[in-house]
Formats: structure tokens, C-alpha cells, sequence
């Protein structure tokens, strides 16, 4: 026992849960950590410009490292502009440990200045959240914060840490561990197993659907070598993105709204469908009544509240993705027959030769499937693309071939605009080696640009690539489609200019007006040296084809 | 949609009868009653009744079974379950006679009188909450100023 104050006890509690990085900005309630921060160099802080791009970072560096991602802010407003990074976290399973300063204990409920009920503002978009009232509560709350987050189905966790308790003083002692009962489900039940296994190997049409379930428990060996002993095709959700590499000859890309039309049919053909950390999301499934409609499914997730929610079950297996999966392939080394439906796999193949994706466009303004045609050549499979919400976003998912899990990272439940360029920040931070480039939308680039400065004062060179076309496309697309093209609230006119805008903040700026230039000017932005912002000017009039209109069938796409 | 009933443990510490009403609330599901009880170990034992269907309440049951502070859902049946409600009554200033009644009738019903004075009393009845809902019917509004009413309490008929 040591004594200490709660701020220094907050700094050892930080310290021995192996955290790096901090993203924050300090304020009148969390002065006391501040200064206890100013002893601990080792906890790096990086200061960012808004609160939101704090929580945005802490996740994005999570899902690139697979570790928590940490945030700090101060009271009231410092921490309700939290609020939505933080129920993007939840949204998407994100292990982010976010605290915030608050108001004396002896205040609190008294509408003190910059007081917030954080306690009820984090309670239903968070997977946990505690209030600490002494000293000695901090180092069990902060290794219990933390154990919640990155255990089970992983989440957000928030602390809420008044000043006066950040301030006096006890002795504490940092526990080595800390008691978490909360039953967790790792392996699956047995006799599920052998059911799955049976319907796996009988099946005609066999499909696996995997999700971020598959990438948060790093299960994507498994998830392969499933694929390759069955002969079985794999889809995957927006967040399943990389669980298996998207040039593998078993991948079909992603599925739903605006995936792959032959990932769409395949489901929609299906006799099998094993999804595995997917919670058949409904810009998934399309019209829950005709998904896989012939389909007996098995489902693995490690949070028994998925499972039924959205679809009915046949198998039902409530289990972490990777325990599942061997489990799987435990009970087929087991069996003589192996699927090898290689009819199914000729039809599919040609479906997928029938329905490839043109991105060879020639036309200036630059179609964005040119774009992304040229950003994928340039970028290596160990760079990191992170996106931003909306058309930029469904591009990238449908076009953009990703081969590593952790290396594509998007704001999937929640659809945020202005999560990418942050979450690029946190990622860069989190793997320094990779080229980490945010596919960007003028709309959403603008929600979070302030952090340009974050990025070139902390040397974070990240690379934005901005698929400008003046307008929230996404809702213009909407709007055109399905409301007679009365474009209403979506023209953001001619402001500002991106390159100038960048180099206002000391980053390289430039502009890609054809499509020719796009690969040069990458290439220029990610040897620079320093972060980079490319504008590429898009064919305004282009809409993400094909697609499911909402509750529509996944068979029956608009093209 | 039938009764529903839900006998909750969890940690007795702030935030957990938030946490678990609004599992509810943001299913637009109603709860008829919660009643909450310490029991011998620290633990709270919350029990919930609401009406849903097969679909909901399993869903709500893993639901409340994930939260970080609940330790146990118990599904209980109304049929093979023990439901009791505490009613306090009280009544208005009443003529002799009319307090008279008002004596016998809650005795009747297997109530008693716990206090009386200046021709009003407080009544307590200890029953289902149908025993309770007849005797509030038939004593009425001329007679009742105030009633308080615990809330269901629920335990399993499953012994040893």
C-alpha cells in the first residue's frame, strides 16, 4: 500500500494495463489528472481538437491493434461530445476505455458548472460504465473497466471520475488482478457441434457468413482453413471485411445492401449457412422473409443475445468465433465425407464472371470505381483503409479488395460520418508501419477535419482521400432513386478547397481532377512525410450500384 | 402476450435498476410491477412482471442475462410460483357506523386494522393481487383516502 492521489493511482492503473496511448483534451474537471499525466511521459498523450475525435481514435486504434483504445476529457461537454464515438464502439463491438473528469462529488446534482449526468448519458451506449466515489475504488474499477471491455463480446467502457476523488489522497495498492464473474461463452455445446458438422457436410449449396466477430477474435485461420476443408464460399458483413483475404478464391466478397451481387445470390441459394460473429445486421440480410430462404443456418456468436434476434436458427451455437470454428473443423477431421459441392462452386464462379465489377472507367469528372481501381493498386495488402459514412464508405466496401483482417475499418452499425479520419489517427498510432489512408467523402471529411491539426503537430501522416463531389451523396442517392430526385439539403456547394484547407494546417495537399493522376499524387501523399489530403474531384451523378433498396430482396438488386 | 415474471440477482449498487428497466423501455415493454429485496448475501433480488411474447421475453431474458451486474435471471411462472402484494388502506374521516363496516369488511378479507383514530383508520392486507383489488373495489372511493401497495412479491415454489 502506497499512499497516492486518485489522479497518480489512475496513471499506475493506466500504466500496468500496458497503455501506450491516450487520446483526450484536458479541462477545469480533470485538472488533477492532467498534472498527475505530467509525470508519466510514457503515457502518451495526444491531444486532439474535439472530444468526438477522441473517442473515434481510442477506436479506431483498437480495432487495428485489437487492443483497448483509450480516450480521456473532462466534465460536461468535454464528455457528451463523446457520446457518439462512444455508441459507435458499442455498435461495433469495440474494446474502447474512455473516462472523463466530473464535478465534485459533493456538486454532482446540483447543476454545477459543466456538469453532466454522464452516469445516465453513457448507461445505455456503453457495454459498462462506473461512477468511482473514493481513491481506492480506482485501480479495481479501471482493471474491471477494461477486463469488461476486451472480454466476451467487447465494448466501450466508460469512467466517470469526479474531481475531489481525483484529487485526495489514500493508500492503494494496483491489484494484479481483479475478480469478473460474468459467465462468458468460449466453447460451444457439444451436441451443436456434431448437428452443425452433419448439416455442413450434407449440404449442396454450403455458404459461410462471417462478421467482425471473426476479426475481434482473431479467428481468421480458422475461418480459411473451414472454407478450403469444405469447398465452402464465404461472404462477409461491412464488418467481416478481411476475415478472409478478398482475392482467395473462396471469398465472394461482402453481402447486403451494396455488396457483391454473386455474394447476394449465393446466400440467396444457399442449402447451408453457417454465419459466424455476425449478428445478420437488416442492411444485411435485405427483407429478413426471403433471406436465405431455403437455407438451414447455423449460428455462431459469442453473445447469445444475437442469436435469434434478427433470423430464425436451426443451429444455434453460442461460442467465440475461433472456439467455434475449430470446434467445427475438430468434428470434420472426424468425418470421412468432406463437402466438395463442386457444382455449386462452378455456378458461382460463374456468377462471379457474370456480375464482376467494372472499375475500368476512363471518363473525367473521375468515376469513383475508377478511384478506387487506382488506390488499390498503389496501396499494398499491409495498408490500413479506413472510410468514412456514406458513398465513399459503400465503394470502398464493395470495390475495395481487402487481405488482412484489421486492415479495413468502418463505421458499420452506427454509420458516422466523421469517424474515418480519426479512426485513420488512432490506427496509424496503433500500427505506425502501415500506410493508413481514410477513403473520404467531402460530407463526412468536414465533420471531423479539425483534426488535421492533431495529425500534423503529432507527425501522424495518414493520408485522406477525399472522393469529392459537393454533395452528401448517399442521400442524394436516395433521393434520386426513390424521391423523384427532388434534391433536398444535399448540395454543399463549391466551399472549401481541400488541398488549401490541408496546407492551412501544414499538410500536403493536392488535387486529382483525371484519372491518370490519381496513382502519382498517391504515391507523392504517402512518401511526403508528412499527413495528406487528395482531393479527388468525382463524377457528381454517380450512384453505389447495385443495391438492395431498403427491405428489399438480396436477389433482387437494382443495378 | 401473457404474465410474465422475472426474478432477477443482481449487485445491489447504483445504476442497476436503470440499466435493467431501461431493457424495457426501449422495447416498448410495460412493467406491471417491480418489487426489489436485499438478500442475506448483499445481494438484490429484482423481481419484474410484464406482459410479451415468447419471442420478447426470451430476448429480454438474455438481454438482462448480459448486463455486467446481473448475476442470474430466473424465469418464474405465475402457476408454480407464490405471488403476494401488501396493500396499506387508508380511509377518510368516517360516522361510526360506516367505520364499523369498513372494520368488518377488512376482516373479512383477511386484512386488520393497524391504526385508528379520529373515526379514520389504516388497514393492511397481505394477499394476491386480485384478493387486493377486491377489497379496494369494494371499499371504494368515499371510503379510501390513500392506498399503498408494495408491488408484487414472487418466489418459486420449488423447495429443498
Amino acid at each position: 500500500m502506497v499512499e497516492m492521489t486518485g489522479a497518480e493511482a489512475l496513471m499506475k492503473s493506466l500504466k500496468a494495463e500496458g497503455v501506450k496511448h491516450i487520446f483526450g483534451i484536458p479541462g477545469g474537471a480533470a485538472l488533477p489528472i492532467y498534472d498527475a499525466l505530467y509525470d508519466y511521459p510514457e503515457l502518451n498523450h495526444i491531444l486532439v481538437r474535439h472530444e468526438q475525435g477522441a473517442a473515434h481514435a481510442a477506436d479506431g486504434y483498437a480495432r487495428a491493434s485489437g487492443k483497448a483504445g483509450v480516450c480521456m476529457t473532462t466534465s460536461g461537454p468535454g464528455a457528451t461530445n463523446l457520446a457518439t464515438g462512444i455508441l459507435n464502439a458499442y455498435m461495433d463491438s469495440s474494446p474502447v476505455v474512455a473516462m472523463s473528469g466530473q464535478v465534485p462529488l459533493k456538486f454532482i446534482g446540483s447543476d454545477a458548472f459543466q456538469e453532466a449526468d454522464m452516469l445516465s448519458v453513457m448507461l445505455p451506449i456503453t457495454k459498462h460504465n462506473f461512477i468511482v466515489r473514493s481513491v481506492t475504488e480506482i485501480p479495481s474499477t479501471v482493471r474491471l473497466a477494461f477486463k469488461i471491455a476486451t472480454s466476451g463480446r467487447q465494448g466501450p467502457v466508460h469512467i466517470d471520475l469526479p474531481k475531489d476523488v481525483q484529487a485526495s489522497k489514500a493508500d492503494v495498492k494496483i491489484p494484479a488482478d481483479v475478480k469478473y464473474t460474468k459467465s462468458i461463452y468460449l466453447e460451444p455445446e457439444k451436441k451443436k457441434v456434431v448437428e452443425a458438422v452433419k448439416m455442413l457436410t450434407s449440404a449442396q449449396r454450403p455458404v459461410i457468413y462471417a462478421g467482425g466477430g471473426v476479426i475481434s477474435s482473431n479467428a481468421s485461420p480458422q475461418l480459411v482453413a473451414l472454407a478450403e476443408m469444405l469447398g465452402a464460399p464465404v461472404v462477409t458483413s461491412l464488418m467481416g471485411k478481411g476475415a478472409i483475404p478478398e482475392n482467395h478464391p473462396l471469398s465472394l466478397g461482402m453481402i447486403g445492401m451494396h455488396g457483391r451481387m454473386v455474394a447476394n445470390l449465393a446466400v440467396t441459394e444457399s442449402d447451408v449457412l453457417l454465419g459466424v460473429g455476425v449478428r445478420f445486421d437488416d442492411r444485411a440480410t435485405g427483407e429478413v422473409a426471403h433471406f436465405a430462404p431455403n437455407a438451414k443456418i447455423i449460428h455462431i456468436d459469442i453473445d447469445p443475445v444475437e442469436i435469434g434476434k434478427n433470423v430464425r436458427v436451426d443451429v444455434p451455437m453460442a461460442a467465440d468465433a475461433k472456439h467455434g470454428l475449430a470446434a467445427i473443423i475438430g468434428g470434420l477431421k472426424k468425418h470421412a465425407k468432406k463437402g466438395r459441392p463442386s457444382e455449386w462452386l462452378e455456378r458461382l464462379e460463374k456468377l462471379r464472371k457474370e456480375y464482376s465489377p467494372r472499375m475500368d472507367y476512363d471518363e473525367v469528372p473521375i468515376k469513383p470505381q475508377r478511384a478506387m481501381k487506382e488506390i488499390m493498386g498503389v496501396l499494398s495488402e499491409n495498408a490500413i483503409v479506413v472510410t468514412e459514412v456514406g458513398q465513399n464508405q459503400m465503394w470502398a466496401a464493395h470495390f475495395f479488395i481487402t487481405r488482412k483482417p484489421r486492415h479495413f475499418i468502418s463505421s458499420g452499425g452506427l454509420g458516422t460520418m466523421g469517424f474515418g479520419f480519426p479512426a485513420s489517427m488512432g490506427a496509424k498510432v496503433a500500427c505506425p508501419k502501415c500506410d493508413v489512408v481514410d477513403i473520404a467523402g467531402d460530407g463526412s471529411f468536414l465533420m471531423n477535419s479539425q483534426e488535421l491539426a492533431t495529425v500534423v503537430e503529432n507527425k501522424i501522416n495518414v493520408v485522406a482521400c477525399i472522393f469529392d463531389n459537393r454533395f452528401l451523396g448517399m442521400v442524394k442517392q436516395w433521393q434520386d432513386m426513390f424521391y423523384k430526385k427532388r434534391r433536398s439539403g444535399v448540395c454543399l456547394g463549391t466551399t472549401p478547397d481541400f488541398p488549401k484547407l490541408a496546407e492551412a494546417y501544414g499538410a500536403w495537399g493536392d488535387c486529382a481532377s483525371r484519372p491518370s493522376e490519381i496513382a502519382p499524387k498517391l504515391k507523392e501523399a504517402l512518401r511526403c512525410g508528412k499527413p495528406a489530403v487528395l482531393d479527388i474531384v468525382i463524377d457528381p451523378d454517380e450512384h453505389v450500384l447495385p443495391m438492395v433498396p431498403a427491405g428489399g430482396r438480396l436477389d433482387q438488386m437494382l443495378t | 402476450m401473457r404474465q410474465r415474471i422475472f426474478s432477477v440477482l443482481c449487485e445491489n449498487s447504483p445504476g442497476v435498476m436503470m440499466r435493467i428497466s431501461r431493457d424495457f423501455t426501449r422495447r416498448q415493454i410495460n412493467l406491471d410491477s417491480i418489487t426489489v429485496g436485499i438478500e442475506p448475501t448483499g445481494m438484490a433480488r429484482i423481481i419484474l412482471m410484464f406482459k410479451a411474447d415468447d419471442h420478447m421475453t426470451e430476448h429480454l431474458y438474455k438481454v438482462l442475462s448480459r448486463l455486467t451486474q446481473v448475476i442470474e435471471v430466473e424465469v418464474l411462472e405465475p402457476e408454480t410460483s407464490i405471488v403476494r402484494e401488501v396493500a396499506l388502506l387508508k380511509t377518510k374521516k368516517l360516522s361510526d357506523k360506516k367505520m364499523w363496516e369498513v372494520i368488518q369488511t377488512v376482516e373479512k378479507a383477511g386484512g386488520r386494522v393497524l391504526e385508528s383514530k379520529n373515526n379514520a383508520l389504516v388497514a393492511e392486507l397481505s394477499g394476491t393481487h386480485e384478493d387486493i383489488e377486491r377489497l379496494v373495489q369494494t371499499l371504494g372511493p368515499d371510503v379510501l383516502q390513500e392506498v399503498a401497495r408494495s408491488g408484487q412479491v414472487i418466489i418459486s415454489r420449488e423447495m429443498g
